[in-house]
């Protein structure tokens, strides 16, 4: 057992799952999505980017640029929910469409990088 | 490769950026849930107060407490964090710039630099290995010559004093083993435009190294390198892109040359430009030799002198003698450095001393010793590096024997110039007569110093016999002779060499030139403009050939149609 491979599993798939979490429920009802999963999801998909840094295999730099796509749309819905929030609350449904539909953009680059990820590690040998 | 510098910087900035983003979420997610009072009722500060308020605490900026004051349970909170978060940022920048004096980080980003110049130099370039005195002769030479050189050596110290010289500005230098194929790979060896290595490693097994290593990487490039050890030189004339360079070979031929044909040496130090060629050429004295030092010098000498007949003695201290020497009594198991020996030797009597023993301090004293014994003696001095080449001067050698020097000349012109340099080796193996007839034709027709004209007939140099010849026109060599003036008058240049495909013709005649021939000219002014002009247009071609005036293409077609059209 590689405890680094552990590690790196660990956070690419918390990625996964903790942002399929916000995701999942009525796009426009704001009730359904909470900021603190958003928040969550937003800091370990950033941990992984850093765990997927410096990696210099071909595998690697896709993983990589899958992270870096995930980060992309999570910060795009943060900044999305700062406005709304602070500018004009309360939350409409269009505005949390937008949040929740930037959010499943990011979970298919998770989905993909983990994908890569499980490809990768089935065909190694060790 | 830069590459490797950039992954060297990611890969050790992992952990502190993964340090301060978890820090920075601990203290963000506190900051959220702790509950504040607004002055009227309980609030939660959203994520993005508690980023503002942690990102300006974490970075030790401080703009106080916001939207509203804290209260006591959110103080304690904020003291956890500012130790937190500012602790997580120390460590990432003490990371950031441990890497970035990285003794690895630093020697990867001068080996992308090194490569990033060595493949944006504009002309054919010339690697040389090692810096020294010999090397930087050439380096300034060859720039001189308009081409690049790339330098690497292993000594960091030796590459700073190049940086110092003047001829330094423009070449690529690396600090690197140059025994490595890495870095003859980044110093360009698979470029096209690498012509050659000049390798004079002092240890001769490393230059043969280096000439293996060429053969794999790139057997276009030309390995230049020094051996003067037997073994050592078939081994790389083996690898078959080695051109070695024995500076006592070459000092024996010279010294065998001088006792048989002089005019020669003439044409040789006319080519270097050491001399002009009204110097009188001189037979070296018949009679006793006296050779000082049975080294390599010393060895290849007494071959020459056996082949000549002459008469000598050998004098060396740890000499150990064959038959032969011991039936013709032919040496003297001693030191050179002694006025009785000398004397035993026959000094007085002598005619030519040879002071080649491998320490120049030993040579200058046998030189001045001799002198004094024997006033009128013709003294072949050795001296093994420059640095002492004034005080040879001043004892006043006939002919001094500088290893360093015939490096540096031999190796400047085969790389700068090789028609040059391939007229010479021809010239070498000609006898006294060819070369006093050519000595005196070159005299009588152009001056005691001739310029030399190297023409290549290609579309560059030469544009008008270039179409012509590809129109299937024949040009032969005389027509670039004729006078501009009187098209059956010749002027005074004299064509010396003429390089095909790898053949030579030494004093061509009147051979028919073909594409990509190369032409070494002994000429004036004068004539070298003439040769310019009649190679490059087809006007003046055109009269030289044929001696009338050509038509202008352009009208003579449009007439020409003008006829068609009316018939």
């Amino acid at each position: 057992m590689n405890l680094q491979k552990v590690i790196s599993g660990f956070f690419f798939i918390l990625a996964m799952t903790l942002n399929f979490g916000f995701f999942y429920g009525d796009m426009g009802n704001y009730e359904l999505h909470s900021v603190y999963e958003l928040f969550g999801a937003l800091v370990v998909s950033l941990i992984s980017t850093a765990l997927k840094i410096g990696d210099k295999t071909q595998i690697g730099s896709v993983l990589l640029s899958t992270s870096l796509v995930a980060d992309l749309q999570l910060i795009a819905a943060v900044i999305v929910w700062t406005l709304v929030e602070h500018i004009n609350s309360p939350i409409s449904a269009s505005n949390m469409a937008v949040i929740v539909s930037l959010s499943g953009g990011a979970f298919l680059a998770n989905i993909t990088s983990v994908v890569l990820y499980i490809g990768e590690t089935l065909k190694s040998k060790r | 490769m830069r590459d490797q510098a950039l992954w060297i910087i990611l890969q050790r900035l992992r952990t502190p950026l993964i340090v301060i983003i978890v820090t920075y979420s601990i203290a963000i997610l506190g900051m959220v849930l702790i509950p504040g009072w607004d002055g009227e009722k309980v609030y939660h500060l959203s994520f993005f107060d508690a980023f503002y308020f942690i990102s300006y605490t974490a970075s030790t900026i401080g703009f106080g407490e916001t939207p509203y004051e804290f209260t006591y349970e959110q103080r304690m909170w904020v003291l956890v964090c500012i130790y937190l978060t500012v602790i997580g940022w120390f460590y990432a920048i003490g990371a950031l710039v441990n890497i970035m004096s990285d003794k690895v980080l630093k020697q990867e980003l001068a080996k992308g630099g090194f490569r990033k110049r060595v493949r944006g130099l504009k002309s054919d370039f010339i690697i040389i290995l090692g810096y020294n005195y010999v090397n930087s002769q050439i380096i300034n030479k060859l720039r001189d010559a308009g081409l690049d050189v790339v330098l690497i050596d292993h000594n960091e110290e030796r590459l700073n004093l190049f940086q110092l010289e003047e001829f330094s500005t423009g070449v690529p230098i690396a600090v690197a083993d140059a025994l490595l194929s890495n870095t003859l790979v980044d110093a360009g060896i698979h470029l096209p435009s690498c012509r050659a290595v000049v390798s004079h490693f002092y240890k001769e097994d490393k230059n043969l190294r280096i000439a293996v290593l060429t053969r794999f990487l790139n057997p276009n490039v030309t390995v230049i390198s020094k051996a003067t050890l037997r073994d050592t030189m078939t081994s790389l004339v083996d690898t078959d892109i080695a051109k070695v360079e024995n500076p006592f070979e070459i000092f024996a031929k010279r010294f065998d040359i001088a006792l048989s044909a002089p005019h020669l040496l003439i044409l040789e130090n006319w080519i270097y430009k050491n001399a002009d060629l009204s110097d009188k050429a001189s037979f070296l004295p018949e009679g006793r030799y006296i050779i000082c030092g049975f080294g390599r010098l010393g060895k290849a000498i007494k071959e020459k002198l056996d082949k000549h007949g002459m008469d000598y003695i050998i004098i060396d201290e740890k000499l150990i003698p064959s038959r032969e020497m011991i039936e013709n009594e032919t040496f003297l198991k001693a030191n050179a450095d002694d006025r009785d020996v000398l004397l035993e030797a026959g000094i007085e009597s002598a005619s030519v001393l040879i002071a080649g023993t491998q320490n120049d301090i030993d040579n200058i004293s046998i030189l001045i010793t001799a002198k004094k014994l024997n006033p009128n003696l013709y003294v072949i001095a050795r001296e093994n590096t420059m640095k002492e080449e004034s005080v040879f001067r001043a004892a006043k050698a006939n002919w001094l024997f500088m290893i360093e020097r015939i490096l540096i000349n031999k190796t400047s012109l085969q790389l700068s110039q090789p028609l040059k340099h391939s007229f010479l080796k021809k010239v070498l193996y000609q006898n006294e007569v060819w070369s006093t007839s050519l000595v005196n034709l070159l005299k009588s027709q152009l001056g005691s110093n001739p310029k030399l004209l190297n023409l290549t007939i290609n579309e560059e140099r030469a544009y008008a016999i270039y179409h012509s010849i590809k129109d299937g026109e024949s040009i032969s060599l005389n027509v670039l002779l004729k006078s501009l003036e009187d098209w059956k008058t010749y002027h005074k240049a004299i064509p010396l060499l003429l390089k095909r495909n790898g053949y030579e013709f030494l004093l061509p005649k009147d051979e028919l030139l073909e594409i990509g021939d190369q032409i070494l000219f002994a000429c004036d002014e004068e004539s070298r403009t003439e040769i310019e002009i009649i190679a490059s247009n087809i006007y003046d071609l055109h009269y030289v050939c044929c001696g009338e005036e050509k038509q202008n293409w352009l009208l003579s077609k449009f007439f020409d149609k003008i006829k068609k059209f009316k018939k």
